[in-house]
């Protein structure tokens, strides 16, 4: 954990809006919006991962059984 | 290390696919451009200087470089080695030979092979009449593909890099 992940996320964010405009300017919105879409989940599925140690977390310090 | 020598070979490659794409994108309204020369040349041969056709093709190329004219050349030397075969027949055989560095797509193969069908077994009034044809089929896919090139090039050079980058920055 630290602040890479953070730093990873905001390359994805980045490189999602390069490739939206790109694709837009193409004239493919569908491929764009798509783009943004799988960005958006690879992204959800890191987060994901933290929320669960986050609640793990939780549960150990309040002993939450 | 290791990971920063991964990172950089991949973003090389992608970078190299978008560019080649890009290029290939470029390439097609050239090549369009120059059947289209050839065509008319052609048309010219055979109506002015009533050549026959394994040589009225050789010298539609003349000033031509590339694939193009390296097609036409292979047409007229088939169709003057093998006399047995149709046009149709050569232009096929040659069409499917040189796949890799013709960058055309279904309808101008098809235009091609009609082309290819229709050539000397008319006369040269009715020749004329349909060479024009082709050439206003084909000025029309050329048209569409300037208008393709303009919206890709940019495009595919643009995702070659961000790709690399994206597969990088997940990898990592």
């Amino acid at each position: 954990m630290g602040l890479d992940i953070l730093f990873k996320i905001a390359g994805v964010g980045i490189l999602v809006s390069v490739f939206h405009t790109a694709l837009k300017q193409a004239g493919k919105e569908d491929m764009a919006h798509l783009c943004t879409l799988a960005g958006f989940t690879v992204v959800l599925l890191w987060v994901v991962q933290l929320l669960g140690k986050l609640f793990n977390t939780v549960q150990d310090v309040f002993k939450l059984f | 290390m290791l990971k920063l020598i991964g990172s950089l070979l991949v973003l090389l490659v992608s970078s190299y696919i978008g560019f080649n794409m890009a290029s290939r994108c470029q390439e097609r309204p050239r090549q369009l451009r120059q059947i289209i020369t050839c065509v008319g040349s052609l048309r010219s041969h055979i109506i002015y200087s009533c050549l026959p056709l394994h040589e009225a093709i050789a010298n539609s190329t003349n000033g031509i470089y590339g694939p193009v004219a390296e097609f036409f050349q292979q047409v007229a030397n088939s169709l003057e080695k093998n006399a047995s075969l149709t046009p149709q027949e050569i232009i096929k055989k040659v069409l499917s030979e040189m796949e890799g560095s013709l960058i055309l797509k279904r309808p101008e193969i098809e235009v091609l092979y009609v082309l290819g069908g229709n050539l000397g077994v008319m006369n040269c009034k009715e020749q004329e009449k349909y060479l024009s044809l082709v050439i206003e089929q084909l000025e029309r896919f050329e048209n569409e593909a300037t208008r393709l090139r303009d919206l890709n090039t940019k495009m595919y050079r643009y995702l070659g890099i961000c790709g690399g980058l994206a597969i990088v920055i997940i990898l990592v």
